[in-house]
């Protein structure tokens, strides 16, 4: 069942689809395309839309103004009974009344599929999600982190072209969070089926995915791999929602390519990737990561205080007042030969790493 | 002196069991005096003689058992089945049957519809579906008896809208006595229904759509099986005291169309056969009982399916 003839299908498009409650706009005008064969992440605190899209995608909700395209069709409007589309739940929803093996062979038998098909299928899934001989037991009898295999192993088991899973680890405990990370990446190469991942757990997204939407207030924040996503987010709120993030303001002093120079209030000027062009003068907003800045001597540019120093184990978070008042936190690797650690009061010099800061659109 | 640790276990246990038989005491005395003690007097009664006045004679006979189901000739004493209890027997147990499927078909998707609505309106529906019990039995059989009378609401509509030229004769019938009782009876089909229902994860029924059931399979494939308790419960809140009802078939049925609890009453009235009387009722336990026990046996076959 599980060919790899895949010429990649699964290819989900939106075009300005909106779904409004009442009042309420749960998603306004999202235009997103969703590649074959990719672990694509729905990424956002909770009632910023996600799940809704999900809804969409699997058919529970039609959109209220646009369309969805699965393979250059439109489905919008299909139940969820009539699209290749499989749902991981969030609670499992399992079916409690039935067997391990009678859960996962649900779709087949709904489909009209033969018995011996069904049930050579039931058992690949099983193999599939490590629950070999465990096909008759009924669903209520096992652990969490079993019931969310059979539901992974229901969903997949009619072979859907894309795999729909709504937060789907975070009954899990920490550990078992993160063997299901690698477990459903494996999955997901392994069957080569679109995978679409809602979840608020920025860690769980870029561990994960091959790209990432974020997403607030039903809106599209930013589109990117999780490597784009976490070093040039594009605006204040991804900037925030994933990982720590220093803001600086200043003025834009000239554009030079894709970057800028701009010069902080104290007179330090600093290079900072930027996607538009902006005019010389203009007030703008940086990010950068706490790893990207270093500490330094008197000769740097920036010169800051320390007000706290944090062990974390593997680095050190220093928190420092900038001489113009803006906190700033530094990230230093504990490495041997690390140096010796400033101290709190201690006057320190920061650089920011070529590269690692970006021009935020507000 | 020192006893070994089973042994003090099951001295433990032993007391355990004696402070529970204590505890119990209280309930039993009243199951005793309420439930079994009259139900005794009862079946003592059906093995009594009945007297040549209607009275009861302490001497032990058969003969009120033997007239639950056979007759015998007064002239020649030839033995032939009771045509009259069998045909009321029969009657009871259809019409309370057809008042179950009526109350299911109609409870069901009124039950499905208050469960799957927000906490405030459930709880107004549930209180609506509760009102009926404020009025009495008989005010409201007498009011369904004004409904369908010859001039009643149901005629004069039926008349006036030229669907029947004379006034069908609804009231004195099987029919009436099954509105009757589907009327009477629903609440008790709908609660237990609604109580498995309000508990149903909504979610099942979009994991089967999602894994291509149609509305038809969904419903047959996991919504029933989930539900089937309240089924049975339903049914059975509703079978069995329909089997005993007395004052709808009375009121509705026009005193021809007998069932059991009519002919029971009968004996002890006008009738005059106390000792077939009681054999009669506890007939009619026996009935119940059977009731019960495969109306069990399907929900226990429920629970093991799989």
């Amino acid at each position: 069942m599980l060919d790899e003839t895949a010429t990649a299908t699964g290819a989900i498009t939106l075009t300005r689809v909106a779904k409004v409650f009442g009042a309420f706009t749960a998603v306004e005008n999202i235009d997103l395309t969703i590649r074959g064969n990719e672990f694509f992440t729905l990424l956002g605190p909770s009632g910023c839309g996600k799940t809704t899209i999900l809804r969409m995608l699997a058919g529970f909700e039609t959109p209220t103004r646009g369309e969805i395209f699965l393979d250059g069709t439109e489905i919008a409007r299909l139940g969820p009974n009539r699209r290749p589309v499989n749902t991981v739940f969030q609670s499992y929803a399992l079916f409690p009344h039935l067997t391990v093996a009678q859960n996962i062979g649900f779709a087949l038998k709904m489909l009209g599929k033969p018995r011996a098909e069904i049930a050579g299928t039931v058992d690949r899934m099983l193999d599939l999600v490590q629950l070999q001989g465990r096909g008759d037991q009924l669903v209520t009898r096992l652990s969490g982190g079993q019931q969310q295999r059979v539901a992974l192993a229901r969903a997949l088991a009619p072979r859907p072209r894309v795999l729909l899973l709504d937060e789907p680890l975070s009954a899990l405990d920490q550990k078992l969070r993160k063997t299901m990370q690698i477990e459903l990446k494996r999955m997901q190469r392994e069957t080569g089926i679109t995978f679409v991942f809602v979840t608020h757990d920025q860690e769980e997204a870029l561990t994960m995915s091959d790209r990432i939407a974020v997403l607030s207030n039903g809106a599209l924040q930013q589109v990117g791999t999780p490597h784009e996503i976490y070093n040039h987010p594009a605006s204040r709120f991804v900037a925030d929602f994933i990982g720590e993030t220093n803001l600086l303001t200043g003025k834009v002093l000239r554009h030079d390519g894709d970057s800028v120079c701009v010069a902080l209030p104290g007179g330090a000027q600093i290079k900072a990737r930027s996607r538009h062009v902006l005019p010389a003068g203009a007030e703008v907003t940086l990010a950068v990561r706490p790893e990207n800045c270093a500490l330094a001597g008197p000769e740097a540019p920036l010169q800051g205080r320390v007000r706290e120093v944090v062990y974390f184990g593997t680095d050190t978070h220093f928190h420092l007042d900038l001489a113009t008042g803006t906190p700033l936190v530094v990230r230093r690797q504990n490495a041997a030969g690390a140096g010796p650690a400033p101290q709190e009061g201690d006057t320190v010099g920061v650089t920011l790493a070529p590269g690692g800061t970006s021009v935020l659109r507000d | 002196m020192a006893q070994s640790l089973p042994e003090l276990e099951s001295a433990l246990r032993r007391a355990d069991i004696r402070r529970r038989w204590w505890l119990s005491l209280p309930a039993m005395l009243v199951v005793l005096a309420a439930g079994i003690g009259p139900l005794l007097i009862v079946v003592v009664y059906s093995f009594l003689e009945s007297g040549p006045y209607g009275d009861v004679v302490w001497k032990f006979s058969t003969e009120g058992w033997f007239n639950v189901l056979l007759s015998r000739d007064i002239f020649d004493d030839t033995v032939s089945l009771a045509d009259a209890h069998l045909a009321i027997l029969w009657r009871s147990v259809r019409l309370s049957a057809i008042t179950t499927l009526l109350c299911l078909v109609v409870g069901f998707p009124t039950a499905w519809y208050m469960a799957s609505r927000g906490p405030k309106a459930r709880g107004l529906l549930l209180l609506l579906i509760t009102v009926p019990f404020w009025t009495n039995l008989l005010i409201r059989t007498f009011a369904i008896q004004q409904l369908l009378r010859a001039e009643g609401l149901v005629n004069v509509v039926l008349m006036k809208l030229g669907l029947v030229s004379a006034p069908l004769q609804l009231l004195y019938t099987d029919f009436a006595i099954l509105v009757g009782m589907t009327y009477v009876y629903l609440p008790l089909m709908v609660l237990p229904l609604y109580s498995t229902m309000e508990k149903f994860d909504f979610r099942l029924m979009e994991a089967a759509y999602d894994l291509y059931a149609s509305r038809r399979r969904a419903l047959t494939g996991v919504l029933i099986p989930l539900v089937k308790p309240g089924v049975i419960a339903g049914c059975t809140l509703v079978f069995i005291p329909c089997l005993g009802t007395y004052v709808i078939p009375r009121v509705l049925g026009g005193g021809t169309n007998l069932m059991i609890g009519n002919l029971i009453e009968l004996q002890f009235g006008a009738g005059r056969n106390w000792p077939l009387g009681a054999a009669l009722s506890i007939a009619l336990v026996a009935l119940v009982l059977v009731g019960l026990v495969i109306f069990q046996r399907n929900d226990r076959s429920g629970g093991d399916h799989a």
